[in-house]
């Protein structure tokens, strides 16, 4: 076994290299979400036009009650950026980008243990952090790509179906969704990283997301939720309609939420003993 | 030991020789090193110094702290309490400098699935900063594996030689290898052994556990025995072997003298009828051939006891520990629980 240049050896290794490879083995996971939610953009588009403008199913909408309107955010489904925020903003499209980011956010780390395959990963010299880091960054990567695909099927429909929704909102909301998957994944590896638990860190990820979900929704219904709305990050980042009123200064308490819960995984991740079951 | 900033002043350098650290500094050294889990297992008190260019041994059944030591040395867990260098360093503050000598095979070896064996090693590679591509073709040919093939197709003990191959890449310092020829084939395993006394000819170091002596016998230098966490026996090869007796059995086609034996010097444990014989012999071989010549033989072994019997009957004799557990190895206590 012939030695190469011992100072090629020394070189340090390729910075990317865990980030490329995390993306690179979500790839086809990826590509399936992002076909999947396409999919149901361009259905819900191909309604639109039967019900844009139609006074009668406005009515009807209306008769609706208010705790079903609001728990499903019934709004003005006969103009644009009502429907989008009917069928695709206000629930199905974050609550998948957020199932998404939180299977990913617990697998990060607590995967590898659990797969047992952390142990050849981390005996090579590369930091805990630099392996965390860059494996959060592929994901915050693949859940905007996946979540972008809310503003692509719009936007190449719009000549189609007439939504009237300007770009910059459009983009606007599509952000604040893909940071509010992101929050919750982090929430998921901060639970994951500190545990080693897989399941533990999806369920609570998935049931802080539900509770701050309701908190949002229900407290214009709900008058005792009403004063506890704003720690719902789902609030801050979504709940008043980016749609409709602009992009909000709100969505930085989220981003700031999601860089503490990156420094506690790190910090937590960097101190435990690892796959010990 | 020498300050931390003399040996990272003296890296450079000292890789490129493979000498790690000052002259005659060990290059692993456990000082009173505790470490327990909360479902209960671990090591107590594990004291042990592995030399430059050593092949060290470390044996004990499943479940006596073997892959703790190991995992400890590489900072995937971290000990309670004691002192831990490596190169004369702390494998968690100075864990990147201390890694990227340390070639590692993990006992529970679970590879990427999805990746081929060359995507995989090459993956590896690139986070260590090398080697490249042709050394990697160069030791997959070496050990006849086919580097297109994805892990998940591969068999068990291809999957151990992807294990072996990835660690000893890029020729580091110190391999740090967690029964690394479980599941190979006998002459993979051959291979593999040979590949690890040339590491130690190099002047390199190799840590590696097993459960079978005979397994470390043929490459270590010294053994250290571990058994219920604590290290019980560090001793040389060559020491146990020398101290080792030989167990003769003779049988004869003329009635014989069994005090033809009795008055032998070295001679013990003597059962004999009138035409076989069975005892250990200790000591030169020559009076005992000269001895055996005057007879009329009809068939004549002379073999050395395994080693593990001569550890275990040797601290036996200067036990100060908890009476010895016959269960060791082969025929050990893995399944019999």
């Amino acid at each position: 076994m012939a030695s190469g240049s011992p100072h090629r050896a020394l070189r340090a290794g390729r910075g990317g290299t865990v980030f490329r490879r995390a993306l690179s083995e979500h790839r086809l996971v990826l590509g399936g979400w992002f076909a999947g939610l396409g999919l149901y953009c361009a259905a819900m588009l191909a309604v639109f036009p039967t019900i844009h403008g139609n006074r009668a199913f406005a009515k009807l909408v209306e008769s609706y009650p208010d705790a079903f309107r609001s728990m499903f955010a019934v709004a003005d489904f006969t103009t644009g950026p009502g429907y989008l925020r009917g069928e695709i903003f206000s629930l199905m499209g974050p609550i998948l980008v957020v199932l998404l980011a939180l299977l990913w956010g617990s697998d990060l780390t607590a995967g590898e243990e659990e797969r047992h395959t952390i142990d050849l990963l981390l005996a090579n010299p590369v930091s805990r952090r630099r392996v965390v880091g860059e494996k959060w960054a592929a994901m915050a990567v693949g859940v905007t790509a996946v979540t972008s695909v809310f503003a692509i099927v719009p936007l190449a429909g719009n000549p189609i179906v007439h939504l009237g929704v300007g770009v910059a909102r459009l983009l606007g909301v599509v952000v604040a969704t893909a940071f509010t998957a992101l929050l919750f994944g982090t929430l998921a590896l901060a639970v994951a990283a500190a545990t080693g638990r897989r399941g533990l860190a999806r369920g609570v990820a998935a049931a802080l997301a539900v509770a701050s979900y309701l908190v949002s929704s229900l407290a214009d219904l709900v008058s005792f939720l009403r004063p506890v709305r704003p720690l719902s990050p789902w609030y801050q980042a979504i709940g008043v309609d980016p749609l409709t009123h602009g992009f909000s200064w709100r969505l930085l308490i989220v981003v700031g939420l999601t860089a503490v819960l990156v420094a506690v995984s790190l910090a937590t991740f960097e101190r435990r003993d690892l796959a010990v079951s | 030991m020498s300050p931390v900033g003399t040996a990272l002043a003296g890296q450079r350098e000292a890789r490129a020789r493979f000498t790690p650290g000052a002259p005659g500094a060990p290059v692993i050294a456990l000082r009173n090193v505790t470490k327990h889990y909360r479902s209960g297992g671990g090591i107590d008190d594990v004291t042990l110094e592995v030399h430059p260019g050593e092949v060290f041994g470390f044996l004990g059944p499943n479940g006596a702290g073997k892959t703790t030591t190991i995992r400890l040395l590489v900072d995937l867990i971290r000990p309670d309490r004691g002192e831990l260098s490596i190169f004369g360093l702390d494998p968690r503050r100075d864990g990147i400098a201390v890694r990227r000598r340390i070639g590692y095979l993990p006992g529970d070896l679970v590879l990427y699935e999805k990746m081929t064996a060359g995507e995989l090693l090459l993956h590896f590679a690139r986070l260590r900063g090398g080697p490249g591509s042709p050394e990697i073709e160069a030791l997959a040919e070496q050990f006849a594996l086919d580097l297109r093939t994805p892990i998940a197709a591969l068999s068990k003990g291809n999957k151990q030689k992807v294990g072996f191959l990835q660690a000893v890449m890029g020729t580091p310092e110190l391999l740090v290898l967690d029964e690394p020829t479980t599941g190979l084939d006998p002459l993979v395993q051959h291979q593999a052994h040979e590949l690890l006394r040339a590491v130690a000819g190099s002047g390199r170091t190799v840590f590696l556990s097993s459960h079978f002596l005979s397994e470390v016998q043929q490459v270590a230098d010294r053994v250290a025995m571990i058994k219920a966490g604590r290290v019980v026996a560090v001793e040389s090869v060559a020491g146990l072997r020398s101290r080792s007796v030989h167990l003769v059995d003779v049988r004869t086609v003329e009635r014989l003298e069994p005090e033809a034996f009795s008055r032998l010097p070295g001679v013990g444990a003597l059962q004999a009828t009138d035409f076989s014989a069975h005892f250990e012999f200790a000591g030169p071989l020559d009076p005992l051939v000269r001895e055996l010549s005057r007879l009329a033989l009809a068939d004549l072994s002379i073999r050395e006891p395994d080693l593990e019997d001569v550890f275990l009957s040797y601290y036996d004799g200067h036990d100060d520990t908890a009476a010895p557990s016959p269960a060791l190895g082969r025929a050990g206590s893995d399944g019999e629980r």
